[in-house]
């Protein structure tokens, strides 16, 4: 309104002027939205100090130095009850990394199997695969999660009769978790790792040399099998001059329960299968939908230009069709970590439940705390589509 | 040579009748030749597909229907009957009527009943080919039915604007299928009929509304006089559970997140920079952040910002959080259709005088929602599945009811069976609602196909 007053002081013709040209239009618009939104953000904010000031609370990060009274079940950083609020945060961020780390890898090489299947000329192959995809698509994630941990992880036996997975003695499964043998690396196993990332390095320059090369003169150079044989070559020589420098601890049945090696809780194991088996569907369908994308005319031209169908694969179909399937798959991905906050459901202390649940119960600063847990997904997420759209600018078609 | 030419002029060249095709290659064995045993490897695959599905299908039916128990009183007596080689559905049974009203109690039921068959009927007119006006027929039972609906289930007492809204609703839904009535018998509307009957016909167009929203008054008035004295017992919302508050939640979610997903993908393709910042912030931050952490905002901090007197109930505050955050990816739906629409057509509705607002209205979404619907049934599905989240902040619905059932004493520690019946239900409700989604796609798409 304020625009039209503004036109009253003036004479009448110019104010129809004003109130029809757009531009004042829009700076009207834009301003009372402005208003709205501040005149809201200030209504909560008076409202929230004077409740916290009612409930004697202050607000601020200090309470992050204080200790956190509680134990938590699983850590990959060493935490105990007494360490601060800050340590608590960062225990939770860890486990929940690895946590959606590991499911992705998981379920990008299971969704790509499943995609892969649901192409198949196999009727009954494809049939089954695209059941697959639509039984757990259409089933919500947290009731998967609840199955998995209450019907299968939770009545696993005891201990002393644990499952043995593989039947080698090395990996146990029972009702107190999964149990594996953990590496304890020696005196000069630096020595094989140091290797291990120079040969990697040799790989990646002899990948560019041959393919340089083969630009130039037409040669081609087994590229792939000579970096694997680097990769796997020279650490081992490495490893075995050495002495062999890398034991494995071997968990042992001490009592009432296993001693030694690593371990991830029932819980972790249920929210694991959940997140891996859920999101290959989804990672399933964009595999599908990459390849289909690629047209059959591609195909034929590689064909008759004389290639074979396996190179046809990698050389014509594959890189075509990543560049359908890598965006939404990232996306996927970012879904897989703020989906792993599901975890909460079954007690796996992910960030969510040590920080969101426990630690906010326990300090009552919830605005600090919900402001640090949006703020550690935010980063997350913003950084994985920062580095999409670096890609997608990559492989963009090169249009003259 | 010239003997044999001269017979051959006069015989004309007669091909003998194609043979049949071998055998092998068609119909059903050739069917199955070709898709299941075209190579020794696919022969491979299919074997072994045969046989993880008889694995499957084997167990499962014996554990749900062979060994399974349908009636018992406690969990003991199934495990005494078949241990766990069979289900217990007796546990399921048991609770049945949990699973679909929560705690509401067995009197008052027929209000949620007829709270849902209000609704079913008010959105019925979309799948009736004749009716016209679907829009303000959707718009209303969108916006007025929460209303008449709302207070079915909650009761208790009504203010003056709530009986006034109740009236308004109870009114709207009867002249909807008054109007769908008249369509489906003569191809007429309503409009047309009251116009005609009350011999407003002959008058100019824009005076022939009168007796149509006179009518409407009147009738309202009647409905609000008539619902003076009729009042329900007041239900608190802490019984309210099971399919009935998944379906509340995420029925809100639907109705609020399609017009705030629309006017923040509006805003995000503005060319007005402050509003712009705004829609981009809000989409950007509740899509990067799951659900929990919304809902556990919600719980936690609506409280905080709101002044003392008033303090939601805990389903309000998680279908805020639900809202806010399906509104936040409705938007990134909608921004997806918006962007799909060539730029010609807005060149040609500003080329034609059209305002902002009416080349969207007119040009713009109805393109754009035909090609959206698919991708906004999608969303539905995901809604109605991501509901299931309240339960972490210990709203019961649907998932939290089945989970109980395992606390109850007699039934401890049952967890498969009742999960297995969600799993089943949800898979049922999300499968249909994708498959209509893909017919949609179908005959919505069927004028973009190219010929």
């Amino acid at each position: 309104m304020a625009v039209v007053d503004r036109g009253a002081s003036g004479q009448g013709s110019s104010l129809s002027e004003i109130v029809n040209d757009e531009r004042y239009r829009s700076v009207f618009y834009q301003i009372l939205v402005f208003a709205v939104v501040m005149w809201a953000g200030w209504y909560l904010f008076t409202n929230t100090a004077h409740n916290l000031e009612a409930r004697g609370m202050s607000a601020g990060f200090g309470f992050l130095n204080s200790t956190a009274g509680f134990s938590i079940s699983f850590s990959i950083i060493p935490y105990e009850a007494g360490d601060s609020y800050l340590w608590v945060y960062l225990v939770g961020i860890t486990n929940t990394l690895l946590l959606s780390f590991i499911s992705i890898i998981a379920a990008t090489i299971l969704g790509f199997f499943i995609g892969v299947l649901r192409l198949s000329k196999n009727w009954l192959v494809a049939q089954l695969a695209s059941w697959y995809v639509e039984i757990l698509r259409n089933t919500p994630l947290l009731l998967q999660i609840l199955f998995w941990y209450l019907a299968v992880f939770a009545i696993l036996p005891r201990p002393k009769q644990s499952f043995d997975v593989l039947g080698l003695g090395l990996f146990e499964l029972n009702n107190r978790g999964f149990y594996f043998p953990a590496p304890v690396p020696g005196e000069f196993f630096g020595a094989t790792m140091l290797t291990l990332l120079a040969a990697v390095i040799a790989a990646y320059a002899v990948a560019v040399w041959a393919k340089k090369r083969q630009n130039a003169t037409g040669e081609r150079f087994p590229a792939f099998w000579t970096g694997i044989g680097i990769i796997i070559g020279a650490p081992l020589l490495v490893f075995l001059a050495t002495g062999s420098p890398l034991e494995w601890d071997i968990p042992e049945l001490k009592g009432f329960n296993f001693q030694g090696g690593g371990s991830v809780p029932p819980a972790f194991c249920a929210v694991f299968i959940a997140l891996v088996i859920y999101h290959a569907c989804y990672i399933a369908e964009m595999v599908r939908a990459g390849i289909l994308s690629v047209s059959h005319g591609q195909t034929e031209a590689s064909y008759s230009l004389g290639l074979k169908p396996g190179l046809t694969l990698r050389l014509v179909i594959i890189p075509q069709a990543m560049r359908a399937i890598v965006p939404p798959l990232i996306s996927n991905w970012m879904n897989v970590v703020k989906n792993s906050s599901l975890a909460i459901a079954v007690g796996f202390p992910d960030l969510v439940a040590v920080f969101m649940q426990t630690s906010l119960n326990q300090s009552g600063h919830a605005i600090e705390i919900v402001a640090m847990v949006m703020l550690f997904y935010m980063t997350v997420s913003l950084s994985i589509s920062g580095a999409l759209n670096y890609y997608n600018k990559l492989v963009q078609l090169k249009e003259r | 040579m010239a003997n044999l030419d001269a017979s051959s002029s006069d015989v004309t060249f007669k091909p003998k009748p194609s043979l049949p095709p071998p055998p092998n290659t068609v119909g059903a064995i050739g069917w199955i030749r070709k898709n299941l045993f075209s190579s020794p490897l696919n022969a491979f695959l299919t074997i072994l597909s045969l046989y993880v599905i008889w694995v499957l299908v084997s167990n499962v039916f014996e554990w749900a229907i062979l060994n399974a128990v349908w009636e018992a009183e406690t969990r003991r007596e199934c495990l005494d009957k078949v241990g766990l080689a069979g289900a217990c559905w007796a546990g399921v049974t048991h609770w049945m009527k949990n699973f679909i009203y929560g705690r509401y109690p067995d009197a008052e039921v027929w209000r949620i009943n007829l709270g849902f068959g209000i609704l079913i009927l008010w959105m019925a007119p979309f799948w009736f080919p004749r009716v016209t006006g679907k829009i303000a027929i959707g718009a209303s039972a969108i916006l007025i039915s929460p209303f008449l609906l709302g207070y079915l289930f909650a009761g208790g007492e009504k203010g003056l604007f709530l009986q006034l809204m109740i009236s308004i609703a109870i009114t709207a839904f009867i002249f909807s299928w008054l109007h769908v009535l008249v369509c489906l018998s003569s191809g007429s509307t309503l409009r047309n009929v009251i116009v005609s009957a009350t011999g407003f016909a002959a008058k100019p167009d824009n005076v022939q509304k009168y007796p149509v929203i006179a009518l409407f008054v009147v009738l309202a008035v009647v409905v609000f006089a008539l619902q003076g004295g009729w009042q329900l017992e007041e239900q608190n919302t802490n019984l309210w559970g099971g399919l009935f508050v998944t379906l509340v939640i995420s029925g809100i979610g639907i109705a609020v997140s399609l017009p705030a997903g629309i006017v923040l993908a509006l805003g995000r393709r503005s060319k007005m920079p402050i509003i712009r910042v705004f829609c981009v912030a809000f989409i950007e931050l509740f899509r990067s952040v799951p659900l929990i952490t919304v809902l556990f905002m919600a719980v936690t901090m609506v409280p905080l910002f709101l002044p003392e007197a008033i303090n939601p109930v805990k389903i309000v505050q998680a279908i805020i959080a639900v809202c806010i955050f399906s509104s936040a990816y409705m938007a990134e739906t909608v921004r997806g259709g918006l962007q799909a629409i060539p730029k010609g057509q807005y060149e040609a509705a500003q080329a034609l005088g059209l305002s902002y607002w009416k080349m969207m209205t007119l040009i713009v979404m109805p393109q754009a929602l035909k090609l959206m619907i698919p991708n906004i049934v999608g969303s539905f599905i995901g809604l109605l599945k991501d509901t299931t989240l309240v339960s972490i902040v210990g709203l019961y619905d649907l998932l939290l009811m089945l989970k109980a059932v395992s606390q109850n004493p007699q039934w401890n520690g049952i967890h498969t069976e009742p999960l297995f019946f969600g799993a089943v239900l949800y898979f049922v409700l999300c499968f249909i609602m994708s498959k209509y989604s893909q017919h949609l796609e179908r005959t919505l798409g069927a004028g973009q196909v190219r010929k």
